[in-house]
Parts: structure tokens; sequence; C-alpha cells
């Protein structure tokens, strides 16, 4: 379960201060998916940061299974996020210098996981890109990075996926087949999936949709979710 | 540490023609180290296993004056007491050989004349010319052994005969080798191996003539060492000095690791270009690496992991780029002629177990050192920006000579790379001061690199401030190519520090090396006196000076014929006091005259100088001397103080009367440190040594040397022109070593330029794509290119070649001492070779920028 409580983002911008997100609380339950809509600068990559502890809020705090993350150090972080936390990002993030196989490897390796190598054949495999383990991400169409940074996000078995703007950067077809996998994910292993969307089609298939403007919460929908 | 591992090989796999570079870097470095110290070790093992043949026993005593009837008794006396197995008298003196009336050529020619007897000898093996087995036999009955440069100088073969010292020898056989006679060891003449006996009788061995005598000694190894300090403390002072093959093996040992130790500083300065060249390349590989270092913190990664998996891959880099290093020795080991090895005294020379284990440390501690700083940088990186981009550093708006300035700067100075460059100088110190085994000459060499560096840096921010009027100018090439210069994150400081560095060395070694040579060269050319002649007996002094005046050349002045004695000075007594202090190094023999008047050469600092005309009587008790600066300086020595001296066992007290200067550089009047005044010495035993201008004409010079042999049998001609000469050759041998050097410096400053230029490539592909999208042609791109590497180029060679004349005046004045002559010329060419070097390779390794089409590149951003 993930709560957040009292958060706010501000950044400096020039000589003033500029707020990203005002101060609002979210508890998001285990086990659904959540995409949170909104247009562009509206915060809604900003709130996924936080939640992933990439960033740290201006005031509040979150708590992801009763872990304080906001008040945890960089590499207590970075080590909470390899075991419990997996991420996609709308543009892949693929370590260019490694092949398909080894980009889904290094979470396992860095978790210092016993056998990553047939960790990873399996998880590639649910994604179905076996046949193409040995190549590089230059080698690999854009669903395909894609499919693999879901394998790679899912490498240590994190109970949170996150995924920022997924299939912004895909065609429809394709992008389809992304947001097929995701679910899939959620339903056969219970991961609670919280995705950032432009995209109603995807939006639509979410358990929750939070929708966001200029740093509020503007609207949120159906069940497991509450937000004021 | 599995991740840790994994994540360097993966990355070095990837990344490795980007990091080509840093490989090619430390290679070099190490490449220099590993072949400068293997040859040398090699030299030394080869040598110190040859300690008994150079010795010639494993004892040698020798002296350089005929031994007194007790002192010879004295010595035989011990010797018989030990237990000698075999012994070897042998006498060398240098003199003068002409070939028999009507055979050969009408010259003379300086010789080292050796007379031993049968046993010779103990060690070695003398070797003829055409496998003539060597016997004592051959020498007997007047046989002589030459060297074949004696033969063609003096036209003349096997069987013919030679006259020295009024004696005629024939020539039995052709000397290849002569046990414990290095090549390239520096001496007056050729050796001519005669009969001990023969030599004796020859009448050459008078009273003051320049001679060794030495009795060479066999016996168990156990007994060398307790003989050897017995017969020390049992003549000390009679002039008799002991050699043993242990000391001497200590003694090569001494000077080859002194040598080694310079040497390999050299390696160490090409590694350091080097490691500023892994510098900038680790500092754009980070750059480049940003957003995979953000990757791997989100999947998990602690910043020390990434760090270490970073480090790691520098030391995979650093002991493959030495593994590289220890081949390129191996190759350029391989690749020396076998006639340099045999100059060297070495047949066989490889790379050895040491060098390479120091190379390859110190190739591996040069990469992580300079390497470590820039790493850092990734603990800055946060996973954020994978989803936010990278958020822009506020750049300082005060101006940085402010006090605000300054201190915003040093706010944002980070704390552990500071401490990461302390450490890093400190390390470079260790390095260096191991390479060349001493502490001061590693802080030297660190800070001479340092102080470079940062004029260096001093002068890039003034370039900067100097050429922003440009970026008004009219041609649009120029005003871009000075913007570039400013452009935050460029290569300005890097490629300044690289070139430049690399400029300084190499302009430098070439304006000292012309001053080398041209000292030679002065010292050739002017018309002064090119030939000494030394043992003229007092007789002869008159006699010779006719001869003299009959034969010089036309151009010259009167020959000058000067009386010299050999004397030690034993003691010096302060003005006022009672005793004598004991001085040091008491057993330098000092070569004295006296005179009445002062040479040209010459001035007077303290004290006066004696009137002409006015001697002491003979047996006068107390004498007057007049001393060189450098003696009133080294034995705190004063006008009034009264110094002893041991002149051919008279020990003389002299009462210091003046100070004098004397123009070294201005030798051919003479020099000497000690003049007395004219009496007391008159009928003492000495000899005289002639100055003179020979005849320049090669026919008439040899005909006259022959005749003043013919003449004066005893007399030895020593010919200062011939003795440049080969000096100039090991001058220019020297040269080509140095020149070597200097090119590989060079090379890896060029290298260093090509990857610094390299390595800015991806952030002007955008550039460039951007240009050409708004319209500029590729003309106007390579322009703006070339413009902005000439003008790094034109500081570098700038700042460099100042630096190198600051660098050879100082080794000039203070190191060889000798004139120092500026160069204009060659530090000029240098600097505008460096420009042009660097606006071309800059403009040529930026080739695939201007060809590139704009849509892919920008696409790809």
């Amino acid at each position: 379960m993930i709560e957040l409580q009292n958060i706010s983002r501000t950044v400096p911008s020039g000589d003033t201060m500029l707020t990203i997100l005002h101060p609002l609380d979210l508890r998001i339950d285990a086990g659904g998916v959540v995409a949170i809509t909104g247009p562009s600068g509206s915060g809604k990559s900003t709130l996924l940061g936080l939640i992933a502890g990439l960033d740290a809020p201006s005031s509040g705090r979150i708590l992801i299974d009763g872990s304080d993350i906001t008040a945890m150090s960089e590499d207590a972080l970075a080590r909470f996020r390899g075991s419990r936390i997996g991420f996609v990002f709308q543009f892949f993030h693929l370590l260019p210098s490694l092949t398909a196989i080894e980009n889904v490897r290094v979470p396992l390796e860095i978790a210092g996981a016993p056998d990553p190598g047939t960790r990873a054949d399996a998880l590639l495999a649910e994604v179905g890109l076996s046949a193409r383990r040995h190549h590089y991400p230059s080698q690999l169409s854009g669903g395909e990075q894609q499919r693999v940074a879901i394998a790679r996000a899912l490498a240590n078995d994190p109970p949170l996926l996150l995924a920022d703007e997924p299939t912004g950067n895909l065609d429809s077809a394709t992008g389809h087949q992304v947001i097929q996998l995701l679910i899939d994910v959620n339903r056969r292993r219970r991961t609670t999936v919280v995705l950032v969307t432009h995209d109603a089609e995807l939006a639509a298939l979410a358990d929750t949709t939070i929708a966001l403007r200029d740093g509020r919460i503007v609207a949120a929908g159906a069940r497991g979710a509450a937000a004021s | 540490m599995r991740f840790v591992l994994l994540m360097a090989a993966r990355e070095v796999r990837a990344s490795w023609r980007r990091l080509l570079f840093f490989f090619v870097c430390v290679a070099v470095g190490v490449g220099a180290i590993v072949a400068l110290r293997s040859i040398i070790q090699s030299v030394r093992t080869g040598l110190s296993r040859e300690a008994r043949a150079i010795v010639g026993g494993d004892v040698a005593i020798s002296t350089n004056r005929p031994m007194s009837d007790s002192v010879r008794a004295a010595l035989e006396q011990a010797i018989a007491a030990a237990p000698v197995t075999a012994r070897v008298d042998s006498i060398s003196t240098p003199t003068m050989a002409r070939p028999e009336a009507g055979h050969g050529v009408a010259a003379a020619k300086m010789v080292e004349l050796r007379g031993v007897n049968a046993a010779f000898p103990l060690y070695g093996t003398l070797s003829l010319q055409n496998g003539q087995p060597y016997s004592h036999d051959l020498l007997a009955n007047n046989g002589a052994l030459v060297r074949p440069e004696l033969l063609a100088q003096l036209g003349i073969s096997v069987g013919d005969r030679i006259v020295i010292g009024g004696r005629a020898y024939s020539i039995r056989g052709i000397i290849a080798e002569e046990p414990g006679r290095r090549a390239g060891s520096f001496s007056l003449g050729s050796r001519v191996l005669v009969d001990l006996g023969d030599l004796r009788a020859s009448g050459l061995l008078t009273y003051g003539s320049r001679a060794d005598y030495e009795i060479l000694l066999k016996m168990p190894p156990s007994a060398v060492d307790g003989f050897a300090k017995t017969i020390r403390a049992q003549f000390r002072d009679r002039f008799i000095g002991v050699r043993t093959y242990r000391s001497t093996e200590d003694a090569i040992g001494n000077d080859m690791a002194r040598a080694e130790n310079h040497l390999s500083l050299v390696g160490f300065v090409i590694l350091v270009l080097g490691g500023i060249g892994v510098w900038s390349v680790t500092r754009v590989f980070v750059r480049q690496k940003v957003k995979s270092v953000a990757i791997l913190k989100c999947l998990g990664a602690t910043t020390g992991q990434v760090l270490a998996a970073y480090v790691a891959q520098v030391v995979l880099l650093g002991l493959s780029g030495s593994a590289l290093g220890v081949l390129l020795a191996r190759i350029g080991i391989a690749s020396i002629p076998p006639s340099v090895g045999a100059a060297l005294g070495v047949s066989t020379y490889g790379l050895t177990g040491s060098a390479v284990v120091q190379g390859v440390s110190v190739g591996v501690l040069v990469s992580l050192l300079f390497s470590v700083v820039p790493l850092l940088e990734v603990r800055r990186v946060k996973p954020l920006l994978l989803i936010r981009g990278a958020s822009p550093s506020a750049a300082p708006a005060r101006a940085w000579w402010t006090v605000g300035g300054i201190r915003d700067r040093l706010a944002r100075v980070d704390r552990l790379q500071a401490a990461a460059a302390v450490v890093m100088a400190a390390g470079l110190v260790a390095i260096a001061s191991w390479q060349a085994a001493s502490l001061r000459v590693g802080v030297v060499v660190v800070v001479g690199f340092a102080a470079v560096a940062l004029v260096l840096q001093l002068a890039s921010a003034g370039l900067i401030h100097a050429v922003r009027p440009i970026a008004r100018a009219k041609s649009f090439a120029l005003r871009h190519a000075v913007l570039s210069l400013g452009r935050p994150g460029n290569q300005t400081r890097v490629i300044l520090l690289a070139v430049g560095l690399g400029s300084f060395f190499v302009i430098g070694v070439r304006v000292l090396q012309s001053n080398l040579l041209q000292q030679f060269s002065v010292q050739l050319s002017e018309s002064g006196a090119d030939m000494f002649l030394i043992e003229i007996l007092p007789d002869q002094v008159d006699r010779v000076r006719a001869f003299l005046e009959a034969r010089k050349a036309a151009d010259a002045g009167p020959p000058r014929l000067i009386p010299v004695l050999r004397a030690r000075v034993t003691g010096v007594r302060p003005a006022g006091a009672s005793t004598f202090r004991d001085v040091r190094n008491q057993g330098r023999e000092y070569t004295i005259t006296y005179r009445d008047h002062l040479e040209p050469n010459e001035t007077v600092m303290s004290g006066t100088f004696w009137s002409p005309h006015s001697p002491l009587p003979e047996n006068a008790p107390v004498i007057e001397v007049s001393i060189e600066e450098n003696i009133h300086d080294n034995f705190r020595v004063n006008v009034g103080d009264v110094m002893q001296f041991d002149v051919l066992g008279r020990i003389l007290p002299a009462t210091v009367t003046s100070i004098r200067k004397v123009e070294w550089e201005d030798a051919r009047n003479g020099g000497f440190m000690f003049v007395f005044r004219p009496g007391p010495f008159a009928h003492a035993p000495q000899t005289w040594i002639g100055i003179l201008r020979a005849p320049q004409d090669p026919t008439a010079r040899g005909r006259f040397q022959r005749d003043l042999v013919t003449e004066f049998p005893n007399i030895s001609a020593i010919d200062v022109r011939e003795i440049l000469t080969t000096v100039q050759k090991a001058v220019r041998t020297i040269t080509i070593a140095i020149s070597v050097v200097g090119g590989v410096a060079l090379g890896s400053g060029v290298l260093i330029l090509i990857g610094a230029v390299a390595m800015t490539k991806f952030q002007r592909v955008y550039e460039a794509a951007i240009l050409r999208t708004l319209g500029a042609s590729t003309r106007t791109l390579g322009a703006m290119l070339g413009f902005e590497y000439a003008t790094l180029g034109l500081l570098a060679g700038v700042v460099g070649g100042a630096g190198a004349m600051a660098f050879s005046w100082a080794v000039c004045r203070h190191v060889l001492d000798i004139p120092w002559r500026p160069q204009p010329f060659v530090a000029l060419a240098g600097a505008a070779l460096t420009t042009l070097l660097v606006g071309v390779v800059g403009v040529a390794a930026s080739y695939d920028v201007l060809r590139r089409k704009p849509l892919g590149t920008l696409r790809a951003e």
C-alpha cells in the first residue's frame, strides 16, 4: 500500500519558487492498476518520481508498505527500489552498451540474486523476446525495447511497478501490446501498477484513475483510491 | 562484487573504441618506462658479470706515480703475505706513435701504450682479429698488438713497424677486444700493447711523466676484502689506490641504478602527459555515461556500486594499456640493432621482470589517480533526470575576482573531489619519488609539472579574456570560433594543458640540444689553440720553443710553454690560528703552476697578485699562492690564511695572497686553481706543457706531429680538434636518444590532442547540425574549427616555447655550466609547428562532424 501524506514539491525557477505539486494526500491500495492522467505540466511525472523515491518532496511523507521512503538516504533508497519497485520509462532507458538479456540481468546482479541468467531468460520469455536476447537496444524496435524494459522492471519481482508514459513513444498497435503486457503482469503477479499516461485508452483499462491539473488532484475515480 | 566486475567488463566491451585513447596514453608511458629500465638493467647485469674483467683481477693496486723503493718493498711484503695465486704487472702511459720512416703516412698519433707481463690477462680474454689466439710470445722481442684504427690512421699493416719513444716495435696482431676496456669509454688514444720489460727499457717513464702503474692479483674471494682493507690503511698517504671486483660491482651498480632511475623519470613524464589524456577521456566518458548511471541507480545500484564498477573499468583499462605498453617495449627493444648493444658492452638484452612489474604498477596507479577525480562526478547523478532531464546548474553570477565570486566558487567545490585531488597530487609525488629513488627529485618533478600546468591554466583564462573582443568580428567563422573557446564544459583547458606541456618538453629538449652542440662547435671554430703538448722536460723547453716558433701556423700567436707540478692540499690554517685543520677530499690532486703575471682570462677578486720579475728565493721559508674563487668557497680559505700542500712528497705551507676569478669558458689560456709565486719550484721535478695552434692543413698537421715526435720522443701531443670531433660524435648519439625521447613525448601530446578533440565531437556534432540547418556551409564550419584550434595551438606553443626557454636557461646555467644561447628560432619554429599541428589535427579529427547529415543527428538527440 502506498500512502502520500501532505506531499508537495516546489522548485526554484529564476528568482522565484515554482510549485509543481500543491500539498496533497493520496492512498493507493496494493494489487490494482492506477492511471495518473492530466495535461503536460500538471505534475504527473513529478508525482510518479516522488513515489519511486527518485525525487524528494518539499514537504510531507511517503510510506510504501509502511516504510517511510522520505526518511531514507540515497543509497538506502536505491536498495529499496532494487527490491520493491520496478520502473518503466517513456524513452525505455535501456543501457545501450548491454544486450537485452544483460539489461534484464543487471537488477538481479545488483541485488546479488542467485542464478540471474535463468531468471532473466524466463523474464524475456514472459515478454516474448527469447529470440532477441542477444540483441543490443539499437537493434530492437521501440516496442521490443519497451518489453525488455518491462522484463527488467520485473526482474526482482517487485510488488510495485511504476510506468511513466509507457506507450508515449510507440505507435498505437505496439502501444496496445505493451498495455496488454502491463495488465497481464498485474493479473498474474498481483503487482500494483501505477502508470502515468496521456492515452485515454490505457487510462480506461485502469482500476482507478487520478486526474491532475496544475499540481492539484482534480478527479479520482473508482474503487481502491481515495484522494483529497 | 559480481555486478561490479560484470558491469566493468561489459562497459569496456562496449566502449573500447572510445576508450582506445585512454589505453594508448597508458601504453606509451608504460612502454617507455619498461624499455628504458630493461635496457639499463641488462647493461648493468652484463657489466657486473664482467666486474673481474673490468678490474683485471680480484684486486687491483694502482698508482699514477713511480713508487719509492721503501714503498715498493713494503707493498711487496704485504702481497707476499697474502694468498695470491697469480699476478700481473702493468704500466700504461699516453705517448705518441709514428710509422717507421719510409712506411705509411707522415703523421704521428697519440696512443695509450700498455706494457704487461706474461700472466696477462688474469680474467677475460684478449681477442685478436681473424681468430688469431693471444699469447704473450706475440709481444716478445719488441712485438706490439694495436687497434685497427691506428693502422688506418698511420696507413700501415700487420708486419710493419711503429716507433714509440724512439724504439721500434713490429706489429704482430690486431686487438679486437681487450678485457676490461669498455667500448665507448673515453681515452686519449688507441691502445698499443707491448711487453712490460720493453716498456720499462724504453726510457719513456721519466720522473714526473704521466703513467699508471698497476698490480693485478688473483686470490681466493674470502681474502679479497681483508687484503684490500689492509693495503688501503697502510698506503693511504702514498697515492696508492685499491679496487676489488666487489667494489667495482657496487660502483657499476650504483651508477647504473642512478641512470635507470633518471631515465625512467622520462617515462614517468610521458605517462603524466598520458595521465592528462586519461583525465580528459574519463571526464567526457562520465558525461556521456550520466544516463547509464541514472538508470543503474534507478535499478537499485548504490553510488558505491556504480563507482566501483567504473573504478574496476579504469583498472582493467590501465592493466590492458600497461600490457600493451610492455608489448611495445618488447618490440622496441627487439628492434635495437646489435651494434648498439655491443657499444654498451652487452650481448643480450630483453625485458626484465622488475622493469615490467614497475611499469605495469605505475601504469595502473597513474590511470587510477588521473581518473578518480572525474569519476567522482557519478556521485552527483540523480536518477530523476530519467523522467525530468538534467537540471541546469546555476552558474555563479558574480565575477571570479570579487570576494563574493570567490566565495560562490569555493562553496561549489566538491569536498570529496578536492580531497581526491590532494590524494592524487601526493600519489604522483610518491610515484615520481619511487621512480627517481629520491623524494627531492620526485617533488621537484611534480612541482615543476604543477607550475607549468598552473601557468597554462592562467594563460587559458587570459586567452579567453583576451580574444573576447574578436567575438564582435565581421567574420561569422571567427566570431563563433572565439565563442567556442569560452563555451562551458569545453576542452580548451585540457588541450592547452596537454599540448602546452608536450611542446614545452619537446622545445625544451631541442633548445638544450642546440646549446650543447653549439658549445662544442664554438670551441672548435675559434682561431685559438688547438693542440696541447705534455711531458716536456725542463731541459727541452728552449728547444721545443724554437721548434714551435719555426713550425707554428701562420696566423697563430707565439706558442706558450707552462711549467706544471702536481700537488694535494693537506690542510688549512686560518690567519692567526696556530694549527692546521683537515680539509675534505684530501686525495684530490691539483695541477699547479707558477708565474709572475695574470693571464687575460683572470681577474683578481681580493688581495694583490705579486708584481712581475720578483721571484722569491728558492729556499724561502714561506711561499705565496693565488687561489681560484671556487677554492675560496670550497675550502673556506681567505687571503692571509695558510694552505699546506704536498708537492711530490714535499710538505709546503703557502700563504694565500690573492683570490682570482678565471673565465673558464675562455680556457685557451689555461686555467689553474693554484698559481704560485715563482722561485721555490725553479728546480723542483716538473714537466712543462705547451699550448699552440698547429697547422690546419691535415697533411701539414700530420707531418708537424711526426717531426715533433721524432725530435722529442717523450713528448705527447693532444690534438684537441680530434678529441672534440670524438666528443661531437658522442653528443650526436646522445642527441638522437634525446630526440627519440622528445619525439615520443610529442607523439603522446598529439595523441592526447586527437583524443581531446574526438571527445568534444559529440557536442560539436549537434551544434554543427543546428548551424547546418540554419544555412552554414561546410566551409564555414571548417573555418570555425580551424580558427578555434589554431588559436589554441598558438597559445599552447607560445606558453610551451617560453617555458622551454626558461627551462633550457636553468639547465645550461645551473646544471651543465655552459653559457646559454636563447635559440629564438627553435622556440619560434616550435610554437609555429604546434599551431599548425593543432589546427590541422583539430579540423581533421572533426572531419565527420563536417560531413554528417544534420537530420540524423537532430533526431538522435
